[in-house]
């Protein structure tokens, strides 16, 4: 067991080196796109002479995607318990809970720009960032509490607060660290794509787009790699309190699961058959008073539009046909790459992650490359990908591609890996070789896994094509909201956000209605 | 306060079943307990003897009849802290050491008085866990667990202790040594007991009544009286006395018994 991990940690590390050399003589060579690509020690010899910018931009960055992350946390923690509770709660929240997850961040960067001052936009989008991953992590640790616990407290005379209290914070402590780890990354994202918004203030985003305009590859891959090490620096910190506590809550025994089949909060009648509706007008009820709360600051009424604002501005103002027009037009330019990307990055990860089950050194080098991802601001790095594939269609398919194929990647491979290790000497038993073990076994096994690998997906890819055609190719929706934040075209801000929204979320909501079929098909859920 | 009595009377229990008429679980039960008294309730999987408990631990609700724990509700004496339940896995708080584990009934009652605090190391000493107190669950055996949860079940002295097949993952030779303790530690404070259990051996060797069911629809078939004087030695298990006792209550679980001659 050590001896095996022990050697994929050496083929691992003689990968990156080989990588690092490989790269080296590419970037001396001027091999990738004309010296898109600058070699390793171009970058140092860069950053050492920008060594008296980047102290400023990473305080900057570290700074809001700390309060971001703080912000974020509490939020997601106080709900988690809230949902925990009442679960009627949650189903009620889901819409907004959604929104929050599905929603490509940088539409509604401009937004917060116009309606909130200094750093506080970057402080925002860095919590929304966060609360998702954060919350989900609650919910679950809270409520995985042993069942035959939890009747022990309530035996004797505990409440839901006793419960909490004694049993289901402290257990469910690891799991919700481990999920802090993955949102303290996503935290320093929220803050650099805010960053590439506001222009104004010191950040890493700041710097990368004020260097955009340089023909500099050097200092944008400098500026990329330092964003990429604050993002892994912010997971390592969180990983190594998550190390702490991880483990020691491992129950000693199984348990049996008595009461576990109690139905947490079920609802019947009308107030569950309202429940979708309510989940869907949330969030537009939190928006029209989020515009009233922000009728009382002394920021000027014209930037903000509520719900009926924005139909107003596509329905029945004068020029809404045009308007109209604008977005479906960049729409039609956008979401083809967005799915393309996803149908992309998708398939090359479920057909290497079956690869790799048939020949594992792939996986082994695969996973742990991917797993690293994670930790890093690919959309924010976007300005990279387009200077090595170009600012046409490469570019924002190498981007997209890029945010969807990793996280799939770790999805369906972790997921093949709970194929249990008899099935495959069953199919040998029966003389059966690798094609029918594929077929009967592994590529339906990945099945369900490649559907959460999709809704997860989704909106990550839309998010990734806007960030491209904002900073790059001058096309579609993203293209559209920087230009009407150019010309201060308040209505077709709001618009654009609220269209790219509506899509992420109906995209993630298409997603997950295919993956519960899916699962009942697979007999994974009743 | 001391031991009190349990009266279930006419109990029905239906489950809901997805695609199928409701599951009968407990139909018209009624069974008297009591107070200080000693009862095992036996029967093949499924017959309602869980539910049972469950309900006199006032943690499911009676579709029909009444539960009467002492006069009241299952649900007053939760609030006054005067039960106490121990599973058939030890269910231990994995963070919390023995002591930390056989306190949390304290600590969730709010009983934190010096009394019953000190009642804590006495009864680590009573399951035989002493030099232990400070041992986190994952470093102590399965039988080392259960007696971690057997003091837990003991620590606010309650009036009513329910046991749930508390010994069913134990290997036969720990059982005998557990049933030996449980009847030990039993004889110093008699409080009103329920054990639910699969073992007749166990049964007969505790109780003052063992109860039958059969289900479902779960129901009673048999109460068999158990006439041996306490305290009860290992080397009854051997007895003839005893193991005629044996084939009677399996009889009444299976029907018959070949080879005996009752």
């Amino acid at each position: 067991m050590t001896a095996t991990t022990r050697r994929e940690r050496r083929g691992t590390i003689a990968g990156l080196i080989l990588l690092l050399l490989a790269w080296e003589a590419a970037g001396q060579g001027g091999w990738v796109a004309g010296g898109a690509l600058p070699a390793p020690s171009q970058i140092a010899l860069r950053a050492w002479l920008d060594r008296g910018d980047y102290p400023a931009h990473i305080l900057g960055t570290l700074r809001t995607a700390t309060a971001g992350f703080v912000v974020g946390s509490l939020l997601a923690f106080v709900l988690g318990v809230a949902y925990t509770r009442w679960p009627r709660l949650q189903r009620a929240m889901s819409g907004v809970d959604v929104t929050i997850f599905a929603m490509p961040a940088i539409a509604i960067v401009p937004i917060l720009i116009i309606a909130l001052p200094g750093d506080a936009p970057r402080v925002v989008l860095s919590a929304l960032s966060v609360y998702y991953p954060a919350m989900v992590a609650v919910v679950l640790g809270l409520r995985q509490a042993d069942p035959r616990l939890l009747d022990l407290v309530r035996v004797h005379g505990g409440g839901a607060v006793a419960a909490l209290r004694w049993v289901r914070l402290r257990g469910g402590l690891p799991t919700l660290l481990s999920g802090l780890r993955v949102a303290a990354p996503a935290a320093v994202l929220g803050s650099l794509l805010a960053e590439f918004g506001s222009g104004s203030s010191a950040g890493l985003g700041t710097y990368l787009i004020g260097s955009l305009g340089r023909a500099d590859p050097a200092r944008l891959w400098g500026i990329g790699l330092a964003a990429t090490a604050l993002s892994a620096l912010a997971y390592l910190a969180v990983g190594l309190v998550a190390a702490r506590f991880a483990g020691d809550t491992v129950p000693a025994s199984t348990p049996v699961g008595t009461a576990a089949g109690q139905a947490a909060g079920e609802v019947r009648g009308w107030v569950a058959r309202s429940m979708p509706l309510l989940a869907f007008l949330l969030p537009f009820a939190l928006w029209e008073a989020g515009t009233w709360a922000l009728r009382l600051t002394d920021v000027s009424e014209i930037v903000f539009r509520d719900p009926a604002g924005v139909l107003a501005h596509l329905i029945w103002d004068e020029g809404a046909a045009r308007n109209r027009g604008d977005i479906a037009a960049a729409l039609a330019q956008t979401l083809p790459f967005a799915l393309a990307g996803v149908a992309l990055g998708l398939a090359v990860a479920f057909a290497l992650a079956i690869v790799s089950l048939l020949w594992p050194p792939l996986g082994a080098t695969l996973l742990p490359l991917s797993l690293v991802t994670q930790s890093m601001p690919l959309v924010a790095l976007t300005p990279l990908v387009v200077l090595i594939f170009g600012r046409d269609t490469g570019g924002i398919l190498a981007i997209t591609v890029s945010v969807t194929f990793f996280p799939a990647f770790v999805t369906i491979a972790q997921g093949l890996a709970l194929v249990p290790p008899g099935l495959r000497d069953l199919i040998s038993a029966w003389g059966g070789g690798r094609g029918i073990w594929l077929r009967r076994v592994a590529i339906p096994w990945a099945t369900p896994y490649l559907c959460a690998a999709l809704r997860l997906a989704a909106p990550r890819a839309l998010l990734g094509v806007m960030i491209a055609e904002w900073l790059a190719t001058g096309t579609g929706l993203g293209n559209l909201l920087n230009e009407a934040r150019g010309r201060m075209d308040y209505g077709t801000i709001w618009s654009v956000a609220v269209v790219s929204v509506s899509v992420a979320v109906a995209l993630h909501t298409a997603a997950a209605s295919l993956e519960r079929r899916v699962l009942r098909r697979f007999a994974f859920a009743s | 306060m001391g031991a009190r009595d349990i009266r279930i009377d006419a109990v029905e229990r239906r489950f809901a079943r997805a695609g199928q008429a409701p599951l009968l679980a407990l139909d018209r039960v009624s069974l008297d307990l009591p107070a200080g008294s000693f009862t095992a309730l036996i029967g093949p999987s499924g017959c309602g003897k869980s539910t049972l408990l469950r309900l006199i631990a006032g943690l499911d609700a009676p579709d029909g009849g009444a539960v009467m724990v002492g006069g009241a509700a299952p649900r007053v004496l939760q609030r006054e802290g005067r039960l106490g339940i121990a599973f058939q896995d030890a269910a231990l708080l994995p963070w919390r050491t023995v002591t930390g584990n056989v306190r949390l009934p304290l600590d969730v009652t709010g009983h934190r008085d010096r009394e019953s605090l000190a009642r804590i190391a006495d009864l680590v000493a009573l399951v035989g866990l002493a030099g232990f107190e400070q041992a986190l669950p994952a470093q102590l055996s399965g039988g080392m667990r259960q007696r971690v949860a057997i003091a837990r079940a003991l620590v606010t002295e309650p009036d009513v202790l329910l046991l749930d097949e508390p010994f069913g993952a134990l290997d036969q030779i720990l059982r005998r040594t557990m049933n030996a303790e449980l009847q030990r530690i039993w004889m110093r404070r008699a409080t009103t007991t329920l054990l639910v259990t699969h073992g007749i051996d166990e049964a007969l060797f505790l109780a003052d009544r063992v109860v039958v069911m059969h289900g479902p629809p779960g129901r009673i078939a048999t109460i068999v009286d158990v006439p041996f004087a306490r305290p009860r030695p290992l080397t009854l298990f051997a007895d003839p006395a005893f193991r005629a006792l044996e084939d009677e209550v399996a009889a009444a679980l299976y029907g018959r018994v070949p080879g005996s001659a009752a």
